[in-house]
């Protein structure tokens, strides 16, 4: 009986957390690619036709890297970019970008 | 030599239109963007299915915005909520929007 209350929780848990908790220091690795457009810490991108990544919220990061990958959202560049980056590399990317300062901030 | 005044005249011509796009009056963008509050103006709101929290927009750049106003509005860029929000906006709506977030938005 514990060992199937175990198994419960085991399940619960695994199912309400992030399947990948993101290291933002390995993401600042993995981001130079993508600071050459968005720019150092990807808070100053170079054409403003690019978003400002720097201070977004983490899970919304990872959410527009996951959606250029599935080709839900289009982007000619991003969709390069993003094609080989493994679960863990875009966790690791948003976790490191959400880390960095910026002017971005919720509505008020 | 006309040809080289037809290239800066092309030029020009394509200075001024990328000017004129990016026009947009923030005091009109402040009105027409309270809708965005309901969600873009709650920290930490969380959008679901999937769940993720919904981006912040004050201070990012205005041409972004726009690009991704009209990406929701064409379908381009699917998400049921934000196509139905700018289904409606005309251009000058989304230039002004664009312009008010980008502004920091301040109510």
């Amino acid at each position: 009986m514990s060992f199937i209350k175990t198994l419960a929780i085991i399940a619960i848990v695994s199912l309400t957390t992030p399947v990948w908790a993101g290291d933002k220091t390995a993401g600042e690795e993995k981001a130079v690619s993508c600071t050459a457009c968005h720019g150092a810490g990807g808070g100053a991108p170079i054409s403003p036709q690019y978003p400002i990544l720097a201070g977004q919220h983490e899970n919304y990061l990872s959410q527009a890297l996951m959606q250029y990958q599935s080709g839900e959202r289009k982007n000619m560049i991003m969709a390069g970019l993003v094609a080989a980056l493994s679960a863990e590399d875009v966790a690791d990317l948003a976790a490191y970008f959400a880390s960095q300062s910026s002017a971005l901030r919720t509505l008020d | 030599m006309t040809g080289l005044l037809r290239v800066c005249a092309m030029v020009c011509g394509l200075l001024f239109f990328s000017i004129s796009y990016a026009e947009g009056d923030i005091e009109a963008g402040r009105i027409k963007a309270e809708t965005c509050l309901g969600c873009h103006g709650i920290d930490g709101y969380n959008n679901v299915y999937p769940t993720y929290k919904v981006p912040k927009l004050a201070g990012q750049n205005m041409e972004y915005l726009v690009i991704a106003l009209n990406a929701y509005k064409s379908g381009e860029r699917s998400h049921p909520t934000m196509r139905s929000q700018a289904a409606t906006l005309s251009a000058q709506d989304i230039d002004d929007i664009a312009a008010f977030l980008a502004s920091g938005g301040e109510q």
